[in-house]
């Protein structure tokens, strides 16, 4: 981003320059009692991008992520395309629950299945030892 | 530790919900106050298989095979959570489900390992204890790799200094949540350990009856 304000303002700075001189082939200057040229629309964007207040508002700010590519900030998004957070934060919580009570659920089927066979070995050897 | 436990989770809810809303993400942040414990814990679970899987393999000693084996389950448990609930903030936040940056990607393959930990423990017949212990390794080390890969590389993942400087409004409802969420952990590790532990009395009861 600086490197292409830097090269934006090489440009813009040699623009002007270039304007500011006067080529000896080219006639001499109209005289100041005719009415001003309205400036052309390139130099006009030139302008607005080297004005600091412009390049300060377009500079990222130290607490934007850094992104691989550009993105549209959420807030500037039309209402249609806004996604609602409430049923992410919803489907988050539900699947937190849903995940724990499976696994100790889960768990809790592996454990008595071991208890009942241990029982039912137990009875079976206490069978066999009596005479 | 159990009502410990409990009323930390019936608790943390009261505080997520009273908690402020974040300024630039609003209310989906609230899904950070599960979805780092969680990661947290997956990370955790990570560390306990790879020194249990260490010490078993040195001394062959069958607790830490059984430690090893609980924490590997938990892994999953935790890291699915992670995994599920991390796209759906960035759903909303960053506009994108899911980015194949180095955080993201490196939880994945973390979680994977651990996924296929299982797997070799179910289906690998005899040795699998020790083949999965090896697994167990690469698991561990994924896990320094996972945690610092943010600060590291350029990602569109929030970086790890964020949690310790969390305003106390946002401070309180996370670290009670994390409390909970350590807690369930332990709770949920001595309750694996035990069934472990019960099989292994059920196959010394099997083998009494064979001989």
């Amino acid at each position: 981003m600086r490197g292409f304000v830097a090269t934006l303002l090489a440009v813009s700075c040699s623009a002007v320059a270039l304007a500011g001189q006067r080529s000896p082939a080219l006639p001499p200057s109209p005289p100041a009692s005719l009415p001003e040229l309205a400036p052309r629309p390139l130099e006009t964007e030139l302008r607005q991008r080297i004005d600091p207040a412009t390049l300060q508002s377009q500079a990222p700010s130290a607490n934007q992520p850094p992104q691989d590519e550009f993105s549209e900030p959420l807030s500037e998004l039309p209402p249609e395309e806004r996604m609602p957070a409430a049923p992410m934060v919803v489907a988050a919580y539900i699947f937190v629950l849903l995940a724990f009570f499976a696994y100790v659920f889960s768990l809790s089927r592996r454990l008595s299945a071991v208890k009942q066979d241990m029982a039912r070995l137990e009875t079976e050897i206490k069978g066999s030892r009596r005479p | 530790m159990t009502i410990v436990c409990a009323g930390l989770f019936a608790a943390a809810p009261i505080l997520i919900a009273l908690a402020p809303p974040e300024r630039d993400m609003g209310l989906v942040q609230k899904i950070f106050y599960f979805h780092t414990p969680a990661a947290w814990m997956f990370l955790t679970a990570g560390v306990v298989c790879g020194i249990a899987s260490v010490r078993y393999l040195a001394r062959g000693a069958p607790q830490q095979d059984r430690l090893a084996w609980a924490a590997a389950e938990l892994l999953v448990l935790f890291g699915a959570i992670a995994l599920v609930t991390g796209p759906l903030w960035a759903r909303k936040t960053w506009g994108v489900w899911w980015q194949w940056d180095v955080r993201l990607t490196s939880s994945l393959l973390g979680w994977m390992i651990g996924v296929a930990y299982l797997l070799v423990r179910r289906y690998a017949g005899p040795g699998s204890d020790k083949l999965a212990a090896g697994l167990a390794l690469f698991g561990m080390a994924n896990v320094p790799f996972i945690y610092i890969s943010v600060n590291y590389w350029r990602t569109i993942h929030p970086p790890t200094t964020v949690v310790p400087r969390l305003p106390l409004s946002f401070g309180i409802p996370f670290y009670v949540s994390a409390l909970a969420f350590l807690l369930l952990f332990v709770l949920l590790l001595r309750a694996r350990v035990h069934l472990e532990e019960q099989r292994a009395r059920l196959d010394s009861l099997y083998l009494s009856v064979d001989h």
